[in-house]
């Protein structure tokens, strides 16, 4: 019956567009919210400013990337700010005494190792992953603070500075790594068998095991991927601020974990897209952004991102029944 | 059973739609006490609906409920359990760290003057209840400890224990073996005596039989047959379920094909032992025995989800090791899994993902997935299978139990396997989807699949196997080629204890 297999066609096309759909409630709170910010402040809608939101969010998007994966298999990485952390003193001391081509390869190692010790730990030991990366959580950051001795180190390197501070094609450098993060997170996410394999461990880990998908080596590769982007998100972070501090990233991983949510990817696994993850990093930079612009207590807004949180999880509970 | 007992509950003229689509109408239902009532019909029927309704799940957009003669509406399944109507479901809602005591009195604690909970009360009540039902459970045992069969026990005891006057088990014996549904029946017999009024919902026939006192059909939302047991037969059921006739169909093709799969004394300590069996090309050898007889472990030992500690395997005349499902793959080895909800199905996914997920090596060529391919495979599936969905974008969970295990089917069939073992492949799906799997079986067979059944359906083993192999705990019972294969000598072999255990 052609009409019926036609139709199949149709709806598989479609899928891509479908899932675009199921994030449309997150794209439309993201446009209402900056319609609220044009009337609140003036200032909002400049380039300056704009550009600024994209600078300040590259760090948390980045993270949000890989925790996107880790999530997306029903697990959660704790470790991902004491990652950025580690990678930060690394840069920055290894910059000391090499040049940038040796420095960045071997911090962004140090960041996907520790992601694979954790991908063991889950997958092998089947340690629970909260668990795992509260470990880790701990190791990272003290390898920090002994690789430093407790002081941040000054990275003087031009080009370094450039990476964090400069401009191309007129965007800040920070947001370039950000979105081209996002798209190497999407493709892989969704045009080849590793990325749907994610989602199936997330969404049925027994069933996908059956299935034949290689489920302890997929988990060591989604926790790999989350160390190597914490490591990234350190690039961006020590060359902002031209310095290597090992208090670096301190509590990150919550606002990680918030931009996943606020996303839409379900904590329980196998729903949700890194593009969903980074609409809900934009809701977040943006109302921080905008409260800054109102000049509203940097106390009182810990309120309205925590608020932010719990209404759209709320709203997508009741989405999903 | 008398036809003037009181009448508990009365659902009259109930039509309930869901976005326009009618699921139930005008449908009756009368439950009297000390009455057991057998609702059947297919999957999509309106059991589920009805059963809703009758819990204050669902509110009716026609129709009443008629509680004991007055109507009451339920707008919750608070009202409907104040109202003495339980339901049981096939998944308990029991806290498997509580005590089967602790279970029971959840929600109405007896409390001491000071407060605290009268331990010495619950146990009373507790006892009492469980007297009621004549079964054997430790109160003091936590329900998670407890077999499947004595769960259920607490389960009922907890639901008469809210005063339950209707008792509505949705499939109760889908999870029991042979023995625990006797105990089951003696149970409900029990309670029918006592004054309940029992609404049993079920797909099988014989039970129905067994154990009711009257039935209602249901087909596509309507009522189409409601009678008391003793005044009509099988066909009378079957007729007014599925309003056509399935030819009683049998093949007679003997294999001569090949030896695809042969073990030879097979072992896994402490778990199964010596288990010799060949499987041909072409060939259906059916893999029967009660509930413990570890047939599924030994398929999951093929697989390599386990590993045998014993005996060989051998595949098309080799001798193989298999370490996991992916490498039992690559030999040609599927297995379709008994439990398709916990562990078959990624039911938040697309249909479409679920039947490639076992073969994406098959549309991906370096470095992306080729989706017109997978998409002409999924459309060609589909068609195959006769799966009935609105769009294969749709999310598994949203499919019928009958629909989900075709495509449970079709993903182990994705791999393109020489050797299918389908363990229980009809567990929970209605006559219609059934009937249509064994055709699937036998068309598979046809092109030369050979298949290792495991199924306690009895039916399904005499149809479809060419040879029948029994086991009992472990250990093969006997051996039945098709001519001698029968439900007597099956039971025997695979309930009785023989002498030739080993010491």
């Amino acid at each position: 019956m052609p009409p019926e297999t036609n139709a199949t066609m149709h709806t598989m096309a479609a899928q891509a567009w479908r899932v675009t759909r199921q994030q449309l409630g997150v794209l439309l709170a993201l446009i209402l919210l900056i319609v609220i910010a044009h009337f609140v402040s003036d200032r909002f809608l400049t380039i300056p400013n704009l550009l600024n939101v994209v600078r300040q969010v590259a760090i948390v998007g980045i993270l949000a990337i890989g925790q996107t994966y880790v999530i997306l298999t029903a697990g959660i990485d704790l470790s991902v700010g004491s990652i950025l952390g580690l990678a930060v003193v690394l840069f920055a001391g290894l910059l000391e005494s090499h040049s940038i081509a040796v420095a960045v390869p071997l911090g962004l190692l140090a960041g996907i190792l520790i992601g694979i010790i954790n991908g063991i730990g889950v997958a092998y030991a089947r340690i629970p992953a909260f668990i795992m990366t509260l470990g880790t959580l701990s190791f990272a950051r003290g390898l920090a603070f002994i690789y430093t001795g407790g002081t941040p180190i000054p990275i003087i390197n031009e080009d370094y500075y450039y990476v964090g501070n400069g401009y191309l094609l007129g965007m800040p450098i920070p947001s370039l790594i950000l979105i081209s993060t996002l798209i190497a997170g999407a493709i892989v996410l969704r045009m080849t068998p590793f990325g749907r394999c994610v989602y199936g461990i997330g969404s049925n880990e027994d069933a996908a095991r059956l299935s034949g998908v290689p489920v302890q080596r997929y988990k060591i590769f989604v926790y790999a991927i989350s160390g190597g982007c914490a490591a990234l998100a350190g690039l961006v972070y020590s060359s902002q601020l031209g310095v290597g501090t090992p208090i670096a990233g301190q509590a990150y991983e919550l606002d990680s974990i918030a931009a996943v949510v606020v996303g839409g990817t379900a904590l329980f696994g196998g729903k949700g897209s890194v593009f969903g993850t980074f609409i809900g990093t934009l809701i977040i930079g943006v109302l921080a952004n905008v409260l800054n612009l109102a000049g509203v207590d940097p106390f009182v807004q810990q309120l309205f991102k925590g608020g932010l949180i719990i209404i759209a999880v709320f709203i997508m509970s009741r989405n999903r029944s | 059973m008398t036809a003037n007992a009181q009448v508990l509950l009365e659902a009259r003229g109930i039509s309930k739609s869901f976005d326009g689509n009618t699921v139930l109408k005008d449908a009756d239902l009368v439950v009297r006490a000390g009455e057991i009532h057998a609702v059947v019909g297919e999957n999509g029927a309106g059991k589920s609906t009805l059963i809703k309704i009758l819990a204050g799940v669902y509110q009716p957009n026609q129709g009443v409920l008629l509680v004991t003669g007055d109507e009451r509406r339920l707008h919750s399944p608070r009202d409907a359990l104040d109202c003495g109507i339980v339901v049981i479901h096939q998944e308990f809602s029991l806290s498997p760290h509580l005590s089967a005591e602790e279970n029971i009195c959840l929600g109405h604690f007896p409390v001491t003057a000071i407060g605290t909970v009268d331990r010495r009360e619950m146990r009373r009540r507790t006892l009492r209840l469980l007297e009621r039902l004549a079964v054997n459970v430790d109160p003091a045992q936590a329900v998670g400890d407890l077999s499947v069969a004595q769960q259920q026990m607490v389960e009922i005891a907890k639901a008469l224990s809210f005063d339950a006057r209707v008792l509505i088990l949705d499939e109760p014996t889908a999870v029991l073996d042979h023995d625990r549904v006797r105990t089951l029946f003696g149970v409900l017999d029990r309670l029918r005596t006592q004054g309940l009024g029992i609404v049993y919902i079920s797909h099988h026939l014989d039970e129905v039989f067994e154990i009711a006192d009257r039935v209602t059909v249901l087909r596509d939302g309507e009522r189409t047959g409601q009678a008391a047991v003793s005044e009509i037969d099988h066909d009378w059921i079957v007729n007014r379920m599925i309003g056509r006739a399935f030819p009683v169909h049998h093949k007679h093709v003997r294999s001569s094909g090949k030896i695809a799969l042969r073990l030879d004394q097979f072992s896994q300590a402490g778990v199964f032992e010596d288990i010799s069996l060949t499987v041909r090309e072409g060939e259906i050898v059916g893999l029967a025995g009660l509930v413990g007889a570890r047939r599924s472990e030994i398929a999951q030992a093929i697989i390599g989800l386990t590993r045998p500690t014993g005996g060989a395997l051998q595949v098309f005349g080799e001798r193989v090791t298999v370490t996991n499902p992916r490498a039992a793959a690559g030999l040609g080895i599927a297995y379709v899994t008994e439990d398709r909800k916990a562990r078959g199905l990624f039911l938040n996914r697309p249909v479409s993902e679920n039947l490639t997920m076992a073969n994406l090596a098959r549309f991906f060529r370096f470095p992306f997935l080729r989706r017109a391919a997978e998409r002409r495979f999924v459309s060609d599936m589909i068609r195959a299978l006769d799966v009935r969905l609105a769009s294969v974008s749709a999310e598994m969970r949203t499919l019928s139990g009958g629909n989900q295990q075709k495509c449970l089917i079709g993903a182990a069939l994705a791999v393109e396997p020489r050797i299918l073992i389908l363990d229980e492949p009809t567990r929970g799906v209605d006559i219609g989807a059934k009937q249509e799997i064994y055709r699937l079986v036998e068309r598979l067979t046809s092109d030369g699949l050979a298949i290792l059944l495991i199924s306690s359906e009895m039916e399904e083993i005499l149809r479809l196997s060419d040879r029948v192999v029994v086991l009992r705990e472990g250990r093969v019972t006997a051996t039945l080629g098709r001519e001698e294969a029968s439900e007597a000598k099956i039971m025997k072999a695979a309930a009785f204890a023989r002498g030739n255990r080993a010491a």
